[in-house]
Formats: structure tokens, C-alpha cells, sequence
């Protein structure tokens, strides 16, 4: 009896815990800011894979629990890219490549980010390789990696 | 005016009605713009000029004079900048650095009369305010050692400066009000947080406007898991408990997300006892943002959230919302909006309890990006806007000027 009341009062702080993480990068990733993962990217010849997420957006919430919790999604992502998170509402400053000073929220408007979330698979000259809106599958994410991939004459696999 | 009409149709017919409205229609409002100017001469491929402090309260007017206030990082570090411009004179004078030598951001600016100005900003962490006009090489004052995103009024003989402090894991609102006797004796009377309570999220970027004795103080808050607009009235360090004024949407999800995004509130006081609060608003998730407001009036609170554009702006993105008001009861909001596929500047004017038709403002719409609006009226109701120009969008900007005049045809 008193382990099942202490089961029910783990269960509801990790719903807690998971509630107040939402709409956060999804754990797990290593994912940096925009123009870290830039100069991240320019060194390592990686593409980037930038998620503009927003505070408290449920689509964000759901991709992170329902495709980024798939550990196919996982590996592919962390090995194919440099990963950078962008919170579009945020007043975080950025530095471009082109010496622009710019905001997070700023920088979601110039990819064209309006809603929330919005993936981008960018190269390290800033063009956009590929574009996902709105919630996604874990296929969704796994066959968008296989076109980018291709597109770029890699193995994506 | 409608009963007036509707007694006059009763009486004489559509006829009589038509000659009797004849004068009225044939009188159109109109605004007027000048040329646009150049605000400053630093230009150039890696010059980037920003207009995005809190409230957008970057342009002001004192006596004749109206005052301009920016960073850019023309040497490489983003320092702040003053230009200043006589209403008779066609073009900036030369404009003068106001920070010091480290990082500084999103200066605003308050007109004190006899053509002072009170600047504030933040600089490497620390929020700084220094006074222009009689003395331009006036020392700085620091606010807070650990803020960001300042905005201020004027307070009677007083100003009120409003910022986010960094207190423990969240930003707080903090508040401080200051007497001026003259350039080198800024006095800070009282400082103190907006929000009594602690804060359980977030609170960025507030705006502060007067009315009468009174203050208005906005900011965003994050406390229910989401971004929503919160404000609180009365004297300053002695506000009421904040209240959300941005609405409320019903969710899609009951698992998921918390609920709408909204960004950036603008404050102006109009009439006598009046207030706009306007912000960019994410409530149809499929637009991206577009341009929400509501109207404070002393006694009665705020009214309902209101949508600034018109219908036409439809699915495209609007921004950057900032607001003018006039003690005459003149009330405009100009943004950025893309419905015409590029980036332009449009404002819309909020007459007997309505929102006009939207303008775009020429010499700020058309062929490049135009953004990043701020704007305040004269005593005379004339209208000062700025904004930041660029032809391509990852190109190097310039900041520009124009005034509006509302003529009658």
C-alpha cells in the first residue's frame, strides 16, 4: 500500500517535471544556440538542423514527446547535424555570420519561422536545404533526413 | 451625428439626407508624409542599425526638438547613439555617443522639456540613464546592475523608468522613479519591483506609460507556462496586483502546449484618462503574429482585446507594434506587415472606438524591407516616425525619418 502511494507521487512529479520542461529542446539532443551551431557547423562540414520552438507551444510539445523520443530520430539527427535550438519569442542575441547582430525572435522571422515549430535544415552559407512545419512524425523526421542527405550525396542511412 | 441623420431621413427623404451629407464626405482625412531622412551617415556593408528596445519608445519631443536614440555596432562593438533634429531644420544633426565602452543595447528615450531628453539602456548587464540637452557630456547613472530591457515615461516633474532585473533564476520587473533638478542631480525617490509577489517565471520586456497620477506598467510574463501580457495601475511602488490582459484562447490540445504566444507590448496614453496597451499576438496560430491591443480607461480597466489590422492583412505577418497617443485624444499604431510580399510599415487609427482602414506609409513601403517602427506625436499632433531600412534581407541597414501632418481635403 505504501509503495503503490509512493509509485502514484513519483508518477505525478515526473508528469510535473514534464510539464514544466515543455516546449523546451527535447532532452537528450545536444542542441546549441543558432550561432554557435553555425561556427559548429563551418568546422565540422555538417549541415545544421534548427527547431524554432516558442514557450508553452503545444506542436512543439507534442514533436518533442511523439518523434524526438524515437531513438532512430536520435542517432540520425545527432550524427547527420549540428543542432541548434531558436526560442522565437526570445530576446536572446545572436552574431550572423555577416556580422549582424540579431535576436532569436528577430532570427525566426528572417527564416520564416511565423509559426511554431518550424525545422530548417540549413547549410553553413545559411540556405535552406529543407523545411518541416508544424508537428511531426518520427517518419516525417526520418525521411525528411534521407532526402537532405541525398540532396547533399550523403549515405542517409 | 447618427441621430441627426436618422431625423433628417425620417423628415425629408434620401434626398435631403444625401444634399445634408454632401459637405461631410467631401471632407476626408488625410495624412501627409515628408521625404524620408537619413538619421545618421554611418552606413555601410557591415553596419547594422537596431531599433527594438521595449515599448519601442525611441524616438521623443522636447520644445522644438525631436530626438532619435539607436545602437549599431559601427566600430564593431553595439554602443548607443543620439541624433537630434530641430522641427524647422531639415535634416540630424551630427549624432553623439551616449554609452560608454562597453556592450550597449536597447536604448529608449523620454522628452523633459526646453529639449532635454532622459536616455536609458542597457550596457555590459547594467542599466544606465543619463539626461541630454542642457549638458551633453551629463555623467551616467546606473539603475541596476543586473538588468535589461528598459522603458520609461515621464511621471509629472518626475520620470519613471521600468526594466527586467535579473533576480535569482527569473527576470523581474523593476521600477524606479527619478527627479531630475537638472542634468548632473538625477535622484532616484523610490525603487521597487512592479509585481509585489516573487516571480514564478519570467517577466521581460515592460513598457510604462503616465496617466495623470497614475501609472501604467506592462510587461511579458511566462508564469503560466506561456507567454501572456500582464499589467498593473496606480502610484509608482504602489501598483495593484497585475492582471493578464491578453486573452485567453481555448486550447486544441488538453496534453500539450499551454497555450498561445505573444510578444513585445507598446503602451500610449491618449485623452484625457486613456491608455493603449498593443502587442504582437499569436492567438490564430496559422498567421503568425499579428497586431492585438486593448484600451485602459482610468476607473473602468481594460476593455476587450481588439485586432488592430484590418481583414487585408489576412494571412500575411505583422510586428513590432508601437503606439502614439495625443492628450487630444489622437491615436495611432504603426507596424511592420507583409501582406505586400515585402516587409512595410502601416499604421491604423483608432477613432470613436474603431480601427481604421490600414495605411501604408509611403517612403516607408514598397521595394526592400522597411521595419521596426517607432513613432510618438508633437504638442501640435504631427507624427514622428522612424524606422530601419534595408534593400535585401540579410543586407546593411540605414535608419530613417519622416513626419506625418493630418490634413483635410
Amino acid at each position: 500500500m505504501r509503495f503503490a502511494i509512493k509509485r502514484q507521487l513519483i508518477f505525478v512529479l515526473l508528469i510535473f517535471v514534464s510539464l514544466a520542461a515543455a516546449a523546451e529542446p527535447p532532452a537528450g539532443y545536444p542542441f546549441l544556440a543558432f550561432d554557435e551551431a553555425m561556427q559548429q557547423a563551418e568546422q565540422q562540414g555538417k549541415p545544421l538542423f534548427v527547431y524554432f520552438g516558442r514557450y508553452g507551444c503545444g506542436y512543439c510539445d507534442k514533436t518533442n514527446a511523439e518523434a524526438f523520443s524515437d531513438a532512430t530520430v536520435k542517432q540520425r539527427f545527432i550524427d547527420h547535424y549540428i543542432l541548434a535550438y531558436v526560442d522565437s519569442e526570445s530576446g536572446r542575441r545572436l552574431r550572423l555570420p555577416t556580422g549582424e547582430r540579431i535576436t532569436e525572435r528577430e532570427l525566426g522571422t528572417r527564416y520564416d519561422a511565423f509559426v511554431t515549430p518550424v525545422f530548417s535544415f540549413i547549410n553553413v552559407n545559411g540556405d535552406v536545404l529543407a523545411r518541416l512545419v508544424g508537428v511531426q512524425r518520427v517518419v516525417d523526421f526520418l525521411d525528411a533526413d534521407k532526402q537532405v542527405q541525398d540532396k547533399l550525396g550523403g549515405k542517409g542511412s | 451625428m447618427t441621430a441627426v441623420m436618422a431625423k433628417a431621413m425620417k423628415k425629408s427623404g434620401w434626398l435631403q439626407l444625401m444634399l445634408f451629407c454632401w459637405p461631410l464626405l467631401s471632407i476626408a482625412a488625410d495624412w501627409q508624409f515628408s521625404t524620408p531622412a537619413p538619421i545618421t551617415k554611418a552606413v555601410g556593408q557591415r553596419i547594422f542599425h537596431h531599433l527594438e528596445s521595449a515599448g519601442r519608445r525611441s524616438i521623443a519631443y522636447s520644445g522644438n526638438t525631436v530626438a532619435v536614440t539607436w545602437e549599431d555596432d559601427r566600430d564593431g562593438t553595439p554602443r548607443v547613439y543620439l541624433a537630434r533634429k530641430k522641427l524647422s531644420d531639415p535634416g540630424f544633426t551630427a549624432e553623439i555617443k551616449i554609452s560608454g565602452n562597453g556592450e550597449a543595447f536597447d536604448p529608449v528615450i523620454v522628452g523633459l522639456g526646453d529639449s532635454r531628453f532622459m536616455l536609458a539602456w542597457e550596457e555590459d548587464g547594467q542599466v544606465l540613464l543619463r539626461m541630454v540637452g542642457q549638458n551633453d557630456s551629463a555623467p551616467t547613472v546606473k539603475l541596476s546592475a543586473a538588468g535589461s530591457q528598459p522603458s520609461i515615461s515621464r511621471y509629472g516633474t518626475d520620470i519613471v523608468v521600468v526594466w527586467s532585473e535579473r533576480a535569482g533564476r527569473y527576470g523581474q520587473i523593476q521600477l524606479a522613479q527619478i527627479a531630475f533638478a537638472d542634468a548632473d542631480t538625477l535622484t532616484i525617490k523610490q525603487s521597487c519591483t512592479a509585481d509585489i509577489a516573487a516571480a514564478q517565471d519570467e517577466q521581460l520586456y515592460p513598457a510604462v506609460t503616465a496617466i495623470g497620477e497614475r501609472l501604467l506598467v506592462s510587461w511579458e510574463d511566462r508564469r503560466l507556462g506561456h507567454t501572456i501580457i500582464m499589467a498593473a495601475q496606480g502610484k509608482p511602488c504602489d501598483l495593484t496586483p497585475p492582471r493578464r490582459i491578453s486573452a485567453t484562447i481555448e486550447q486544441r490540445s488538453a496534453t500539450y502546449g499551454k497555450g498561445h504566444g505573444v510578444s513585445r507590448v507598446a503602451l500610449a496614453t491618449f485623452g484625457a484618462d486613456r491608455v493603449l496597451a498593443t502587442w504582437a499576438d499569436k492567438r490564430d496560430f496559422r498567421e503568425g503574429y499579428d497586431i492585438y491591443a486593448a484600451v485602459f480607461r482610468l476607473g473602468n480597466g481594460f476593455g476587450p482585446n481588439m485586432r488592430v489590422q484590418d481583414d487585408f492583412g489576412g494571412v500575411a505577418r505583422q510586428w513590432h507594434p508601437t503606439a502614439a497617443g495625443h492628450p487630444d485624444g489622437s491615436l495611432l499604431v504603426a507596424w511592420t506587415d507583409e501582406r505586400e510580399g515585402n516587409s512595410d510599415i502601416m499604421i491604423s487609427v483608432f477613432a470613436d472606438g474603431e480601427w481604421g482602414e490600414d495605411i501604408p506609409v509611403p517612403g516607408a513601403s514598397g521595394a526592400g524591407e522597411q521595419a521596426h517602427p517607432s513613432i510618438i506625436f508633437d504638442d501640435q499632433g504631427q507624427l514622428h516616425i522612424i524606422w530601419i531600412e534595408r534593400d535585401e534581407r540579410n543586407g546593411p541597414t540605414r535608419l530613417k525619418y519622416m513626419m506625418g501632418t493630418l490634413t483635410t481635403e
